[in-house]
């Protein structure tokens, strides 16, 4: 059994983690974001349990678990007490694994342990042995060290859960210890299985908690780590999206800022606003804001930017969350700018837009969505627009955090990031956001009324390590996109 | 009546199993004597897994009805005769 060098990677950091001790080696889930939030997975010969109400997601992450070992070559076995093993290899393909084949090709064994409903029970005394017997023999036969066990509080269907069940789950879980094989087990919250027979306090190494939580009518997939023997663990909950994709958990806390400082620098598509930055756009690698009120361009700066990226041959993925792919292009292509150039088919490909609608989604799952987006697509440029449709409507302050945590996120990445910030007309100007700190390059946009005409203006709030131009220049915008005329400086503050 | 077929699934010489076995003759010859002739397996899981693998026993000991048909079980050591002969859809004569 070869692990791959990623999970061993991150089993050697969560041993270094191990405060003093040696930290037991670590199994990866399949998961990346769960590797990270378990410090590289779980414990490598033990048993953990996976708790959760039904449609949680237990079975989902236990397939994970599953299959993506058996994707690794590592030969696994799946105990079911619930589902058929027809609806498991359904579930797994839903999942995008192709579990159907990798069953064929015999590293992977499912064994049904559904109870079989007609069978009668008379006498006081029934041993798990056979149970333990087919476990271990189907282990033995294909030289497996990973065993999930879904569904284990069916058991209490087919054994009567009586006080012997209690003494038998021990020693299951004794015996899983002893064949040094990493066991994921799941159990719902059916009866409260897992803790009338004290699995959670006494007997799993690691406990995993799932649950669903609707705020503002918005389903949120939430995980914890209740506890992990022998090493580390994070104690918050984590927000986790389940699709055809299959589980994504973003690798929120602990963000770290890795990247690699750039001298190159980007063009922002606007030649007047790159002179304001000192001849040059922001440095790859950058977090760039246009903040403004509604009808200031923002849009058209981010667009100008993004197809300037493209011209210069990076990647660009354009997330908005307001317009749809045909309404930017036309908005943009009135005022000048051509994206579908590079839009794919027919373009060169190099502008990935995609709606991400704010309406349906609560905000975790957005962020979360925003983070695959860029997990999948790998971008140079990344655009929001606007990323204040992210963090308006989280209802407390974990909506900026998880912002802020995506910003660290995408700059650990080496990805430039363009940000539109939408500013309410009673805001004064004054950003709702609260990211500056985070942010490299901030243009403030906004309109100015009082003399009769609208005037566009716009300053450079800050740039860093950039020389920028402390003046408010006005703006145009027309058919030839967005002009600036530095030499019409306004001085006075609006 | 036509032979009857049982396969006994121990899982080791447990005393629920010696118990199981012992209740199982006892009944069989209460309700049949010599009357019906009857096939009596004794099959131990722990030398041979395969088997508990292909007829999906859960606990043991657990006693199959194999003929005549339908095919019925029974788990546990067997002491209580009523629901046994109920268990496996037998009639006594």
């Amino acid at each position: 059994m070869v692990p791959s060098t990623e999970s061993s990677t991150v089993a050697r950091r969560a041993r270094q983690d191990g405060r003093g001790q040696t930290a037991n080696p670590a199994a990866t889930t399949g998961i990346a974001g769960l590797d990270f939030v378990l410090e590289g997975g779980l414990p490598a010969g033990q048993p953990t349990l996976l708790r959760g109400g039904p449609g949680t997601g237990k079975t989902a992450i236990a397939l994970t678990f599953f299959c993506s070992g058996l994707q690794r070559g590592e030969p696994s076995v799946l105990v079911t007490f619930d589902e058929s093993p027809e609806a498991l290899i359904r579930h797994a393909e839903a999942l995008g694994f192709p579990l159907r084949r990798l069953i064929d090709e015999g590293a992977g064994r499912l064994l049904d342990m559904r109870p079989d409903r007609s069978e009668l029970v008379t006498g006081q005394v029934v041993e798990l042995t056979a149970l333990l017997t087919r476990i271990g023999h189907a282990l033995d036969q294909l030289g497996a060290k990973r065993l999930v066990v879904d569904a284990i509080d069916g058991m209490d269907e087919s054994f009567g859960g009586g006080n012997s069940l209690r003494a038998e789950l021990t020693r299951v879980f004794d015996w899983m210890r002893e064949r040094d094989a990493t066991t994921l087990i799941t159990a719902g919250e059916h009866s409260d299985f897992a803790g009338r027979f004290g699995l959670e306090d006494y007997i799993a190494d690691c406990v995993i908690l799932l649950k669903q939580e609707v705020r503002d009518r918005r389903m949120t997939r939430l995980l914890r780590v209740l506890k992990r023997r022998g090493g580390g663990h994070g104690t918050n909950e984590f927000p986790f999206l389940l699709d055809e994709n299959g589980v994504f958990l973003a690798p929120v806390t602990g963000a770290r800022l890795e990247a690699r400082p750039s001298d190159d620098r980007h063009t922002t598509g606007i030649a007047g606003l790159d002179r304001m930055l000192g001849d040059g756009g922001p440095y790859r690698g950058s977090a760039v804001m246009f903040s403004g009120q509604s009808g200031t361009g923002k849009t058209s700066f981010a667009a100008a930017f993004a197809a300037a990226a493209c011209d210069a041959g990076d990647k660009v993925l354009y997330l908005s969350f307001e317009e749809s792919t045909a309404e930017l292009a036309r908005n943009q292509r009135s005022v000048g700018l051509d994206l579908e150039r590079h839009m794919a088919p027919g373009g060169s490909g190099r502008l990935i837009l995609e709606p991400l609608l704010a309406v349906e989604l609560g905000w975790e799952e957005h962020l979360l969505r925003v983070m695959q987006a860029a997990q999948a697509h790998r971008p140079a440029v990344l655009v929001l627009d606007p990323a204040s449709a992210l963090s308006d409507r989280a209802d407390d302050r974990l909506g900026k955090e998880m912002l802020l945590r995506l910003f660290y996120m995408l700059k650990r990445d080496g990805v430039t990031v363009v940000a539109t910030e939408l500013l309410p007309d009673h805001s004064e100007g004054v950003s709702r956001m609260d990211v500056s700190s985070i942010i490299d390059v901030w243009i403030k946009l906004r309109r100015d009324e009082e003399s009769g005409q609208l005037r566009r203006l716009l300053n450079v709030v800050k740039a860093r390590g950039l020389p920028t131009s402390d003046r408010v220049c006005e703006f145009r915008l027309g058919y030839d996109g967005v002009t600036i005329d530095a030499n019409r400086a306004e001085v006075a503050g609006g | 009546m036509a032979d009857l077929v049982l396969r006994l699934y121990i899982a080791g010489r447990t005393a629920a199993a010696e118990r199981a076995i012992r209740n199982l003759e006892q009944i069989i010859q209460e309700a049949y004597g010599d009357e019906r002739p009857c096939q009596l397996e004794v099959i131990d899981i722990l030398e041979r897994p395969q088997l508990a693998e292909n007829e999906r026993i859960l606990a043991t000991p657990v006693v199959v009805k194999e003929l005549p048909p339908p095919v019925r079980r029974v788990v546990g050591d067997l002491s209580e005769r009523e629901k046994v002969l109920i268990g496996l859809d037998l009639q006594e004569s």
